[in-house]
């Protein structure tokens, strides 16, 4: 509970504060194997406070994925400039942790190894980092499957150490890119209040890509809207329920009004379900 | 309402049986074809010869010239030494190739020519070449293994999934980091396939190397058996030569189960 005041607290500061990551004009235009030219992302600008939980809504093929690819450094943008901490960066940071729409686990590592996958690659001490993965899996409720292989686990599971993986070198910041979206909509549920417990007990700053529009609204700070290709954000909106937030709070009106607002800034809701 | 299929204890005879009785019918008929049909016995030897003459090279001791073993140790280490090359060479090449356009493009022309071309033909250029000893079989052996190898990892270096790379271009791991932990351990399944093919063709290059010249290895027992029309002794080798190609590829996918036990193919061959 204390620990949700302060995050609350640290967010309303961090408005005057200097943001963690700036997203300044960012632009994408990319060119498809038969040669059109496609204008993907149209002067994205946004800034992520410290510890802050902020969602980007938008219909689908918007380019949501495209301006997280960019931030993650997978993709270069056309235009634009990212800020971590005021310094411009470029390409990859390993103060950011990624989680992918699939799991994305290595079926020939157990989920062990799978999720130490980022020390080994940044180079950094294993097995000081084993004793970290192992609680890091614990706080995701995967404790006793550390020797299991991904093909042995559920689909929910394996996005909890798909999400390990992704805080297991401890960046300032964890993407994710729908990562519920392959789920069945009871786990889907269970998981959002999963993360929303894990966020709290780790203070990263998430940037979450959703095309639903209660899973934005239920664990966010702030909801980005975005708009349809050329993606631009048209809106963005905070969310002020209090934290621990469970799931009864979907059916009160105030998060109908809300999830009913995005909705129409979405464009009616056509492009949206749940 | 829709009936609903259950599973019926299915009856009839066990495999095992099935696979005798198929053997025994067939042995009878082949025995009873011989007698009765009176075709001599170099032309088409009876399963009681062919019998005698197996037991007969398989009892001899391994020093004697006249015992398969003798000849069967000699080819068993062409084609196991040529494998070994042959794989090797063929995961390398491909691992070259698929880390390097320049590489590819320089080496396709080659892979092109020698794919098209039937290889066991150069075996008479290799004994000119590396002499009537191991070398030439060892040689045949694995330029057999190499091509379905190679062609096999380099699929499977191609093949791996963009999630994976996009993961790993996130984490700015190296390009050796990304063949170390992605692309090598990817492949595996798609270059145990390729292994499993080149074992027999190893086995294939070393017999059809020791047709056209060696001292030693059962294509040489066997042209001299040809030489003095004993039949049953060809057959009797053919017998030796597919039982060993049979343990070969058991050794193959026995290593598979232990290597790729994660790849869904080898899960759904594990599940039957």
């Amino acid at each position: 509970m204390n620990r949700a005041a302060n995050i609350l607290a640290t967010k309303n500061c961090s408005d005057r504060a200097d943001p963690l990551l700036s997203v300044r004009a960012i632009e994408k235009r990319f060119r498809t194997k038969s040669g059109d030219e496609v204008h993907a992302l149209n002067s994205v600008s946004v800034d992520l406070a410290d510890g802050e939980f902020v969602s980007v809504l938008g219909p689908s093929g918007c380019g949501k994925t495209t301006l997280l690819k960019i931030l993650a450094g997978i993709v270069p943008p056309s235009d634009g400039t990212l800020l971590l901490r005021n310094a411009p960066i470029v390409g990859p940071q390993a103060g950011m942790g990624v989680v992918f729409q699939s799991s994305v686990l290595l079926p020939w590592w157990t989920v062990l190894e799978n999720v130490l996958l980022p020390i080994r690659v940044l180079k950094r001490d294993l097995a000081q980092h084993r004793e970290k993965a192992r609680e890091l899996l614990a706080l995701v409720g995967l404790q006793g499957f550390e020797s299991s292989y991904p093909g042995e686990l559920s689909g929910g599971m394996q996005q909890r150490a798909a999400i390990v993986r992704g805080l297991i070198h401890d960046p300032g910041i964890l993407l994710m890119d729908e990562p519920f979206g392959a789920l069945d909509a009871m786990t889907r549920e269970r998981m959002n209040v999963e993360l929303q417990r894990i966020w709290m007990s780790t203070g990263k700053t998430v940037f979450f890509i959703t095309h639903s529009v209660s899973e934005a609204v239920f664990l966010s700070d702030r909801v980005l809207v975005m708009s349809k290709r050329p993606g631009t954000l048209i809106d963005d909106i905070k969310v002020p329920f209090p934290r621990p937030r469970n799931v009864d709070l979907m059916s009160t009106a105030e998060f109908g009004d809300l999830t009913r607002h995005l909705r129409h800034a979405l464009g009616g809701g056509e492009a949206t379900h749940d | 309402m829709t009936k609903i299929a259950t599973a019926r204890p299915r009856r009839g005879i066990s495999p095992a049986i099935a696979v005798l009785t198929s053997v025994g019918v067939g042995l009878l008929i082949w025995q009873s074809a011989v007698s009765l049909a009176e075709i001599p016995s170099y032309v088409l030897p009876a399963p009681k010869a062919v019998w005698a003459a197996l037991i007969d090279g398989l009892a001899r001791s391994p020093t004697e010239r006249a015992s398969f073993w003798f000849h069967l140790i000699d080819t068993l280490k062409a084609t196991v030494s040529g494998f070994a090359i042959g794989a090797v060479l063929g995961v390398v090449f491909a691992a070259c190739m698929a880390e390097s356009r320049l590489v590819e493009t320089a080496a396709l022309p080659y892979v092109v020519g020698l794919q098209s071309l039937p290889k066991v033909a150069i075996a008479p250029l290799l004994v000119i070449w590396l002499g009537y000893g191991t070398e030439s079989k060892i040689a045949m052996a694995a330029v057999l293994t190499l091509f379905p190898v190679l062609i096999n990892a380099l699929a499977g270096f191609r093949s791996s999934p963009r999630d994976r790379l996009e993961l790993m271009i996130a984490l700015k791991a190296s390009r050796f980091q990304v063949f170390r932990f992605i692309r090598l351990p990817g492949a595996l399944p798609m270059i145990f396939a390729g292994l499993n093919i080149g074992i027999v063709y190893a086995m294939l290059g070393t017999i059809v190397s020791e047709f056209t010249g060696a001292q030693r290895g059962m294509g040489v027992i066997m042209t001299q058996m040809q030489s003095v029309s004993d039949t049953a002794g060809v057959f009797a080798a053919l017998v030796v030569l597919g039982c060993t190609g049979y343990v070969l590829i058991s050794i193959m996918r026995l290593a598979q189960h232990y290597v790729v036990f994660w790849s869904e193919s080898t899960l759904r061959e594990i599940a039957q």
